[in-house]
């Protein structure tokens, strides 16, 4: 018995994921190649996220955790490029750099050289510096969060911390008036919820993989998150900080590649009704 | 002496643990039921599946660790694991358990090897072929497992535990091999791809009540059912809290902050 | 070792931390902070040691694969094991922290990773093309929901349609977020029901053993 041929439905039903794969690589490579300029507007969370740290007052100390891994890198390490520009861009504001996760301070040094911070004329160990990876996740969190000179003693490149004049008055999480957090763990953005907010109240900014948004919501609106902003906003926060970098770029990827992904769905249901109706089996 | 806004957080931890222990001890004389799980019910079809077509079963417990707050999920997966193991081996099937954390391999190990031995083929079992360390990496996990799925396509992947990124990798490459798939996890970030790539389901607490399920052990049944009490008080405080914010009084919500 | 040093001392040390850890939550914040503080470097030191341990274990198994010379494998192993030596003497000898150490680690490691992650992208497509068809009522809705969150993340779009911002909103903050909190406090009750059977000893997994036995009923 010789096989049905197969109807233009079915073959607009069952693309060979070869075909689907190739479509999206052009979709990938023809916007970074030849910037479109979508426009990119600005979100409400991300609006949001900027202007918490611009009423940050003169004097403040904010603790950022450089959290995610080298997977997370291209989606995150934008976003933290420009809020890090953002900070030093204001005058009198120290920040302390702590990872849970062990590629965090290698990515942390990535991010630096890209925000190339010499151009704020900040100094190290004065105005920013990085306490290391710190094991444990939430222990990590709860033991920096009641004294960071018991949790640890050197800097990610094992300097001992009483040299650094940031560190001077700052131990516990009351002496934060900012918690940031860049990180592709679930585990890591919801714990700093339990171990900082709940028992400290600080203020937390969090920056997550786009996937991971949807559940991070509901402490956003519960309050205990200011703002739950994804890596793929990036080019909005550059925008607002007049620092245009990888973000921006990637903007116009985004908006092709989900073009591309809406016309495969309306492809795919244009198919499996042409189908259905046509007397074919799904 | 008793922090304050943390009272009624203490109260309500307190009260949930009686309610636990009480329902386990109950569930020693008298265990509860619980409704059908589509997905662990297809369990032994999966299987047979695998035994008709002479392939073996995937299992993994996904990125689970003991020493984590992910540990229930890791633990939930192990429950089943025994029993899916136990149904392999009945069947003459070869189950591959998937390792990420080095701790759980000699558990995994013992609780195979115990399952094996109830279905009376304790000899068939072979450690070092059916309970593999990959890596402790997340991706060169994941890598290790789609190698796996590409090698020795079995007919049927298992994934109940807590599961990150490689989900979705997961979820489509053992579907392009042709795999029957059961998915569970708690990790509400995941659960999407699952829903969209898996045959069988389980949701968020499912994947506990799978481990009750499948052994019928009273102290995990029981258990189950403490929780699920536990739930209702959460709903009657949901539905109590509704309505007297809209009749415009913060009662309930003041009783909360003590 | 005799039962009381295998089961009865790690559940007695589990339920003893536990209650400390409570208390200093709970009711003595001020009086327990030392100790708990203490406690926490401790969980800290064996989490760092954990990741040592795991490293003993690779080479451990790896090198077994090696010497027996496991089919199809052991090309691998070996690979594995010379880049691990590779890693562990740039990174004692020049430091974690070098620009040797940087350079392998962005080159092999993170490029990998990054490769990898992103290939999620493209098992996403295939995906989001085969599921969402609207093949009966619930994937109708999925279908519509999965368009427009579609529409609305791609920026252009949003700028054009800003209804699909609004859309969006809702869709997060209304029925989004009422499922993900049901989802947290049945995860939060498991949680704490695993929390009291380790504490009460009747929750043996973590010491390589099955929960105890009671059938019921």
């Amino acid at each position: 018995m010789t096989a049905k041929p197969k109807t233009i439905w079915d073959r607009l039903e069952d693309i060979p994921r070869e075909i689907l794969y190739g479509l999206l690589l052009v979709c990938i490579i023809v916007p970074m190649l030849f910037p479109i300029g979508f426009p990119v507007p600005i979100s409400v969370e991300v609006k949001r996220w900027y202007d918490t740290i611009e009423a940050l007052p003169a004097g403040s100390v904010v603790m950022v955790d450089f959290g995610y891994s080298g997977g997370g890198e291209p989606e995150l390490a934008p976003f933290a490029v420009a809020t890090y520009a953002q900070l030093f861009r204001k005058a009198d504001i120290k920040v302390v750099t702590m990872s849970t996760s062990n590629e965090g301070p290698l990515l942390w040094e990535k991010a630096m050289t890209e925000l190339n911070i010499a151009r704020f004329g900040k100094e190290y160990g004065k105005d920013y510096i990085h306490i290391g990876y710190i094991a444990g996740v939430e222990t990590a969190m709860a033991a920096v969060g009641k004294s960071i000179s018991a949790t640890t003693t050197t800097d990610y490149k094992g300097t001992p911390l009483s040299k650094y004049s940031i560190m001077q008055g700052v131990d516990s999480a009351e002496d934060f008036a900012l918690l940031i957090v860049y990180t592709t763990g679930g585990d890591q953005s919801e714990g700093w919820v339990r171990q900082w907010y709940t028992s400290y109240k600080t203020p937390y900014l969090s920056c997550v993989l786009a996937m991971m948004v949807p559940t991070m919501l509901p402490y956003q609106k519960a309050g205990q998150i200011v703002s739950v902003v994804s890596g793929a906003q990036a080019g909005q926060i550059e925008i607002l900080v007049k620092a245009p970098g990888r973000g921006v770029k990637s903007a116009d990827v985004i908006t092709v590649t989900h073009l591309l992904c809406i016309a495969l769905v309306v492809v795919g249901n244009i198919a499996y009704f042409g189908k259905k109706f046509s007397g074919g089996k799904s | 002496m008793l922090v304050a806004g943390r009272i009624f957080a203490l109260g309500m931890l307190i009260a949930i643990c009686v309610l636990i222990i009480v329902c386990m001890e109950l569930a020693k004389k008298n265990l509860p039921t619980f409704r059908k799980i589509a997905g662990l019910d297809a369990l032994p079809e999966m299987i047979g599946r695998a035994a008709e077509m002479g392939k073996p079963v995937h299992y993994t417990t996904g990125l689970g660790e003991l020493n984590t707050n992910v540990a229930s999920q890791l633990v939930a997966g192990l429950s089943v694991l025994s029993y899916v193991s136990e149904l392999c081996a009945k069947l003459g099937v070869r189950v591959i358990y998937t390792v990420y954390q080095s701790q759980v391999m000699p558990i995994a190990t013992e609780l195979m090897k115990e399952a094996y031995t109830r279905a009376g083929k304790a000899d068939e079992f072979n450690a070092d072929d059916q309970v593999r360390y990959m890596s402790g990496e997340q991706f060169a996990y994941a890598s290790a497992v789609q190698g796996i799925a590409e090698r020795e396509r079995p007919a049927a992947n298992i994934m109940i535990g807590p599961f990150y990124a490689e989900s979705m990798l997961f979820a489509e490459t053992f579907y392009r091999i042709g795999s029957i798939q059961l998915a569970g996890t708690a990790r509400g970030y995941q659960i999407p791809f699952f829903a969209v790539v898996c045959d069988y389901l389980l949701i968020a607490e499912e994947i506990y009540a799978a481990g009750a399920y499948v052994s019928k052990d009273a102290v995990l049944t029981g258990s189950i059912r403490g929780q699920d009490v536990g739930k209702f008080i959460a709903l009657i405080l949901i539905l109590v809290g509704v309505i007297l914010t809209l009749a415009g009084s913060n009662a309930l919500i003041d009783v909360m902050k003590l | 070792m005799s039962i009381i040093m295998k089961k009865s001392v790690p559940i007695a040390l589990v339920f003893i931390t536990a209650v400390i850890f409570l208390l200093e939550y709970f009711v003595l914040p001020t009086e327990l902070k030392s100790t708990v503080t203490m406690l926490q470097n401790w969980g800290i030191i064996l989490t760092a040691f954990t990741l040592g341990f795991g490293a003993v274990n690779m080479i451990m198994f790896h090198g077994k694969q090696v010497s027996r010379r496991a089919k199809g494998q052991w090309p691998y192993s070996l690979w594995l094991l010379i880049i691990l030596v590779l890693f562990t003497l740039v990174g004692v000898i020049m430091g974690a922290t070098s620009t040797q150490y940087s350079w392998l680690y962005s080159s092999s490691y993170f490029a990998l990773s990054a490769t990898v992650y992103s290939s999620l992208g493209f098992y996403m497509t295939s995906g989001i093309y085969r599921a969402l068809r609207a093949k009966n009522a619930e994937s109708a809705l999925l279908l519509i929901v999965g368009v427009i969150v579609l529409a609305r993340n791609a920026p252009a779009l949003a700028a054009q349609f800003p209804i699909l911002v609004n859309m969006d909103s809702w869709l997060s903050s209304v029925p989004t977020t009422s499922a993900q909190r049901g989802i947290m406090i049945g995860a939060a009750l498991g949680a704490i029901a695993l929390g009291l059977r380790t504490m009460i000893g009747r929750e043996t997994g973590f010491l390589g053993q099955t929960t105890e036995g009671e059938k019921g009923g």
